[in-house]
C-alpha cells in the first residue's frame, strides 16, 4: 500500500537521503570517468560533469519531494490546527479538559481492570490451576490426589497460628500447614534450600519448616546460611530447610512458615471430618474443567457411601483459580467500567457539540475555501486533524488525571483488591489511552467535519452569514447530542442512587451488637502447657478476673468474634425428636464464651437467662441459642429447657439444656444472612482444641494505653503468649462495609462528573441556540412579543429536551440497572423512589441550565439585534 | 518548504518514466547507465538531466514499477541497479498504448493542412 510505503520511507528518511546522495555522487564520477577516457583533462572533466549534472541540491530536493509530499501536507495541517487552537485558547481549554475528565476516569478504572482482571496470576501456567471451592480434610485431599486422573498435581493448605518465641517478644506467626503437592502445584521454587519432600510429609515425619522471604528478613536476619538452623514454633523445634522467594505467596492465605500438616497438627491430619484445607489443583494438559468436575462428582458419591457420617451431603465444586480470586470483584469493576464509559460518552457529546459550534462559526471560512477549490476530503481532513489533535491532548491530560485517580483508587480499595497489587500504568494502559483518544477524535470530529464539508457553497454564499434559519441540520444534531447526554447522565445517576440507597440500608443494618468502644484481641494458648481443658479454663478465668478489676473496663471472651468471618460449625441432635440420618443433622455455628459476653457486646437477651458464674465445669451443661436457631428449628415449641447435643459426639451423650435466647448477630458480614448459632460456656467445653479466643473489652476509653495494660496483664500470667489482631470493633464494621463503600463512592463520583458535564453541555447548547436566535427574537420583540413570550420560547426547547432526555434515560436505566443487581443490598434495580428522585433532579438541572440563556434572550434589545445582523 | 515538481519542459509528462521502463526492459541498470542509454539510442536527441532522472526513479520506486538494489558495475564501481517489476511491465505497455494514441492524434492534427 502506498500510504504504508510512504510511512516506511518517512521513517527511513535519513538512510534514503544518504542513498540518494551516494547515487548522485557516483553518477557524477561515472560521467567524469567517461570524459577522461575521451581525453578531456582531469580537472576540466570534473567541472564538465558537474555542469552536466546541474543543480545537485535541486535534484535531491525534487527527488525527496516525491515521497515527502503526503507528510508535508499533514504536518501543514497539524501546524494549522495548532495555530487555530492557540487563537482560541478558551475553546481549546474547555475541549481538552472535557476529554481529559472522560479519558482520565476511564484510564484509572481500566488500569485497575488491567491489573486485576487481565493480568495473569503469578504462578506457573496459571490457566491450568483450579480450586475446589469447598474446604477439605487431609484424608479426602489424599484420596482425590490418588484417584482423580484429570489432575496432574494438587495439594492443600490450612493456615494456623503458632507462637514464635525467638524474637524480643512472643509473636503469633501464620503457619501454612500443607501437604505434599501444594507447593509443586503452584510451581513454587525456594531461593535457598529445598521444599518439603513427600517422604517428610507423613505421620511422624521430621520437624522441618520452610519460611517466607518476609519471615527470613524479619526474624532470621536475612542469614544466607539459615538452612539447617532451628526455630521454635508452638513449643516445638523445627529445622529450617528452605526459604521462599519474596514473589511467592499462596493465592489467598497469608503464611510466614510452611510445615507439613502431618507434623504441625497430627491430630487434625487424620480426621476425615475436619474440613479446613483450601485445595489447589492443576489440570492435565487437554483436560477441561467439566471433565475434572465429572470425575470429582464420582469421588463425592464414593466418599459419601464410604464415610456417611463425615461425607454425606458434601459436594465439591471446581472453579478456575482466576475466577475464584477475581469473581467477587469482577461485577463491580465491570459496572464501574461501564459507568466511566458512559461518562466518556457524555464528555464526547460535549466535545462534538463544541466542535460543531466552532465549525458553524468558521463556516464562512470553509465556504470560501470550498469555493476556491478545496476538496471535500481535504476539508474533512482539516477538521479531523483539529479534533484528533484536541483529543490526543485531552488524552495526555487525562493520563495525568488517571495517575492521580489511580492512587486515589488504591487508597480506597477494599480488602478484596488488596492482594492484587499489580495496579499501575503499563503499555497496555497507555495503548488504551491512545486508542480511546484517537478514536474519540475521529468519531466525534467526523460529524462536524462532514456537516461543514457538505455545505452547499452557492447556498451558503447567498445566505451571506445570516444564519437565522440556517443549519437546521446542525441544530437537530446538537439537540440529539444534548438529549443523549441527559439520558446517559440519568442512567449513571440512577445507578449511583441505587448504590447509595443500598449502602445506607447496609449501614443502618443492625449488626446485633454495639461496636462502639469495644477493642478485641486474639489469643491462642500453646498446646504443650494448655493441652487440657482445666488448664485453659484456669488461665481464662484468671485473665478475665484481672482485666475486669481494671477501672472502667468490662471484659469477656468468645471463640470467634462477629464479622470476623470465622466460626466452627457443628451438626446437632434435639432430645426427643425422631432420629435424623447420620450426616444430615442440622448445622449451626458454635461459639464458646466466658464472662458476661452478651453484656459486653450489648447483645440483647430475648428469653430465658444469660450464663452465670455457676454455669461452669462439673455443673449441668447449658447452651444459649440465637433467634435464627429458634426460627429454623424450634418454630412450634419453646426452646427453653430443650436438650441438645453435638451429633459427632462419641462416648456418653453430653446433653446441653437451652437456657436462653439472644438476638441475632452478623457473624460473616453485614450483607450476609444470619446463620443459626449456639453459644456454650468455654468451661463446659469438651473440645480441647478450642485453645483460641478473642478478648472483647468494652472501656470508656479504648486507648493504646489500655491495650498495653491488657498485654501486661496477659504476660504477667504467661509471658510466652503472643497477642494478635488488636482491633477496634468499629474497624471490623468498616471493613465489612468497605467493598460497598468503594462501589458507592466511585459510582457516585462518576455520576457527579456526568451530571456536571451534562449540565455544562445543556447550558452550552441552550446558550448557543438562544444566541443564534437573537435576530428572530429581535423581530418578535419588535412585532410586540412580551418578555414572557420570549422566555416561553426558549424554555420550550429546554422542556422538550428534558422530556425526551429523561424519558429515554429512564428506559435505558430500566434496561441496564439489572446488571448491577449483585452489587445492591436490599434494593431492587428498579427502585421507583430512586428513579423518580433522579428524574426530578435532572429536570431541575435542565430548567436551570435553560433559565440563564432565556433571561439573556428576554433582555434582547430589538434595535441592537436587528442592526447586529 | 515549497513543493518542487519538476520534469524538464521538453518532455511530455510521463514520457520519461516510459523511457526509463523501456530501457530497463533490456536488463537492470544504474542511473548513469539509463541516462547514457537513452542519449545514445536517441542519437543525442534526448539528454536527460539528473534533476529529472532521479525524481522519476523515485516515483517509479514508490509505485513499485521498479526495485533498486545496490551492486557493482562492470568496472567494479558501487552503484544502485534498478530492475523492472511485473507491475512495471504492465505499466509500460499501458503507457505505450497511450503514447501511440497521442502521437497518432498529434500526427493527424499536424498533417491536416
Amino acid at each position: 500500500m502506498m500510504l504504508w510505503k510512504r510511512i516506511r520511507y518517512l521513517l527511513n528518511r535519513e538512510a534514503l537521503d544518504r542513498d540518494l546522495q551516494e547515487e548522485m555522487r557516483i553518477h557524477r564520477e561515472m560521467a567524469e570517468e567517461k570524459l577522461n577516457q575521451l581525453g578531456t583533462p582531469k580537472e576540466e572533466a570534473h567541472y564538465a560533469a558537474m555542469r552536466a549534472f546541474g543543480n545537485a541540491t535541486f535534484a535531491q530536493e525534487a527527488s525527496r519531494a516525491e515521497w515527502a509530499f503526503f507528510f508535508e501536507s499533514l504536518v501543514q495541517d497539524i501546524g494549522f490546527g495548532v495555530r487555530m487552537l492557540r487563537k482560541s485558547p478558551g475553546f481549546a481549554t474547555v475541549a481538552i479538559l472535557t476529554l481529559a475528565l472522560g479519558i482520565g476516569a476511564n484510564t484509572a478504572i481500566f488500569s485497575v481492570i488491567n491489573g486485576v482482571l487481565l493480568s495473569p496470576l503469578p504462578y506457573k501456567s496459571p490457566e491450568q490451576l483450579v480450586v475446589i471451592k469447598e474446604n477439605d480434610s487431609l484424608p479426602n485431599v489424599m484420596d482425590i490426589q490418588r484417584q482423580v486422573r484429570a489432575f496432574s498435581q494438587g495439594g492443600g493448605i490450612n493456615v494456623d497460628r503458632m507462637d514464635y518465641t525467638g524474637g524480643s517478644e512472643p509473636v503469633q506467626v501464620r503457619v501454612g500447614q500443607i501437604n505434599a503437592g501444594f507447593l509443586e502445584t503452584l510451581g513454587a521454587q525456594p531461593t535457598l534450600g529445598r521444599i518439603i519432600s513427600p517422604q517428610e510429609d507423613a505421620q511422624g515425619g521430621p520437624r522441618v519448616a520452610m519460611v517466607s522471604n518476609h519471615f527470613w528478613q524479619n526474624y532470621l536476619g536475612s542469614d544466607p546460611h539459615t538452612v539447617g538452623n532451628t526455630i521454635h514454633l508452638g513449643g516445638n523445634s523445627y529445622t529450617v530447610i528452605g526459604v521462599m522467594p519474596a514473589s511467592f505467596a499462596p493465592p489467598v492465605e497469608h503464611a510466614d512458615v510452611f510445615v507439613s500438616l502431618w507434623v504441625g497438627d497430627p491430630g487434625a491430619a487424620v480426621q476425615r471430618d475436619v474440613h479446613f484445607m483450601h485445595t489447589y489443583w492443576r489440570l492435565k494438559t487437554g483436560v477441561t474443567l467439566a471433565q475434572a468436575q465429572a470425575e470429582l462428582a464420582a469421588i463425592d458419591r464414593r466418599l459419601a457411601e464410604q464415610y456417611p457420617a463425615e461425607e454425606k451431603e458434601r459436594t465439591r465444586q471446581l472453579v478456575s483459580l482466576h475466577e475464584w480470586l477475581v469473581g467477587d470483584v469482577r461485577p463491580a469493576l465491570l459496572v464501574l467500567f461501564g459507568a466511566v464509559g458512559l461518562v466518556l460518552l457524555i464528555a464526547c457529546a460535549n466535545f462534538a457539540s463544541l466542535l460543531m459550534v466552532r465549525a458553524s462559526a468558521g463556516r464562512q471560512e470553509l465556504v470560501i475555501r470550498a469555493a476556491l477549490g478545496a476538496g471535500r476530503g481535504r476539508l474533512i481532513r482539516k477538521a479531523l486533524t483539529e479534533s484528533v489533535l484536541l483529543s490526543v491532548l485531552g488524552g495526555g491530560a487525562g493520563l495525568l488525571f488517571a495517575q492521580w485517580g489511580t492512587s486515589m483508587l488504591l487508597a480506597l480499595k477494599p480488602e478484596q483488591l488488596a492482594r492484587l497489587s499489580g495496579i499501575h500504568m503499563d503499555t497496555r494502559v497507555l495503548l488504551f489511552v491512545l486508542v480511546v483518544s484517537v478514536l474519540t477524535g475521529i468519531l466525534f470530529g467526523m460529524a462536524p467535519g462532514w456537516i461543514a464539508a457538505r455545505a452547499d457553497v452557492a447556498e451558503a454564499l447567498k445566505e451571506g452569514g445570516r444564519s437565522a434559519t440556517a443549519s437546521t441540520m446542525g441544530h437537530r444534531i446538537r439537540e440529539i447530542l444534548v438529549i443523549s447526554e441527559l439520558a446517559v447522565a440519568l442512567v449513571l445517576l440512577v445507578g449511583a442512587g441505587l448504590l447509595i440507597k443500598g449502602f445506607s440500608r447496609l449501614r443502618s443494618m443492625n449488626p446485633g451488637f454495639n461496636s462502639a468502644n469495644v477493642v478485641t484481641m486474639y489469643l491462642q494458648l500453646p498446646p504443650m502447657r494448655y493441652g487440657e481443658i482445666p488448664k485453659q479454663t484456669q488461665f481464662r478465668r484468671e485473665l478475665l478476673a484481672r482485666l475486669n478489676s481494671l477501672p472502667g473496663v468490662q471484659a469477656a471472651m468468645v471463640s470467634d468474634i462477629p464479622l470476623g468471618g470465622n466460626y466452627v460449625g457443628h451438626r446437632f441432635v434435639v432430645d426427643g425428636r425422631a432420629p435424623v440420618a447420620v450426616g444430615s443433622e442440622p448445622l449451626v455455628q458454635t461459639l464458646s464464651v466466658m464472662g458476661d459476653y452478651f453484656d459486653v457486646m450489648e447483645i440483647p437477651l430475648r428469653a430465658g437467662r444469660e450464663f452465670t458464674r455457676l454455669d461452669r465445669e462439673a455443673q449441668p451443661l447449658v447452651a444459649i441459642v440465637n433467634e435464627e436457631t429458634v426460627r429454623q428449628f424450634f418454630q412450634h415449641e419453646d426452646p427453653i429447657g430443650v436438650r441438645i447435643r453435638w451429633a459427632g459426639d462419641t462416648g456418653l451423650p453430653r446433653w446441653m439444656t437451652v437456657i436462653g435466647v439472644v438476638a441475632d448477630v452478623k457473624q460473616s458480614g453485614l450483607n450476609q444472612p444470619t446463620d443459626p448459632a449456639v453459644y456454650t460456656p468455654f468451661s463446659q467445653s469438651g473440645e480441647r482444641w478450642r485453645r483460641f479466643m478473642t478478648l472483647t473489652i468494652r472501656a470508656r476509653d479504648a486507648s493504646p494505653a489500655l491495650v498495653e495494660e491488657v498485654k501486661t496483664q496477659i504476660w504477667s500470667l504467661d509471658g510466652q503468649i503472643p497477642v494478635g489482631d488488636v482491633r477496634a470493633m468499629d474497624e471490623l464494621i468498616a471493613v465489612s462495609l468497605a467493598q460497598q463503600r468503594f462501589n458507592m463512592l466511585l459510582l457516585g463520583l462518576f455520576a457527579a462528573l456526568a451530571l456536571i458535564l451534562a449540565a455544562v453541555g445543556i447550558y452550552g447548547a441552550m446558550a448557543y441556540a438562544a444566541n443564534q436566535r437573537t435576530y428572530e427574537i429581535g423581530i418578535r420583540t419588535a412585532l410586540g412579543a412580551q418578555r414572557s413570550d420570549v422566555l416561553r420560547l426558549v424554555m420550550r426547547d429546554g422542556a422538550r429536551i428534558a422530556v425526551f432526555g429523561i424519558g429515554s434515560g429512564i428506559a435505558g436505566a430500566l434496561a441496564l440497572t439489572h446488571l448491577m443487581a449483585s452489587l445492591l443490598f436490599e434494593v431492587k434495580p428498579t427502585d421507583p423512589t430512586t428513579f423518580a428522585g433522579v428524574a426530578i433532579l435532572l429536570a431541575f438541572v435542565v430548567l436551570a441550565a435553560c433559565y440563564v440563556p432565556a433571561r439573556r434572550a428576554m433582555r434582547v434589545d430589538p434595535m441592537i439585534a436587528l442592526r447586529y445582523e | 518548504m515549497g513543493l518542487i515538481r519538476s520534469t524538464e519542459p521538453d518532455f511530455l509528462p510521463g514520457t520519461l518514466e516510459m523511457l526509463i521502463l523501456q530501457t530497463l526492459k533490456r536488463g537492470a541498470n544504474h542511473g548513469y547507465g539509463i541516462a547514457q542509454h537513452i542519449q545514445q539510442i536517441s542519437n543525442d536527441a534526448l539528454k536527460i538531466g539528473e534533476g529529472s532522472l532521479y525524481p522519476a526513479l523515485q516515483r517509479l520506486l514508490m509505485n513499485d514499477y521498479v526495485v533498486g538494489e545496490w551492486g557493482f558495475s562492470e568496472n567494479n564501481r558501487r552503484a544502485r541497479f534498478y530492475k523492472i517489476t511485473a507491475a512495471g511491465r504492465k505499466q509500460l505497455a499501458q503507457e505505450r498504448r497511450n503514447f501511440d494514441a497521442l502521437l497518432a492524434g498529434i500526427a493527424r492534427v499536424m498533417e491536416t493542412p
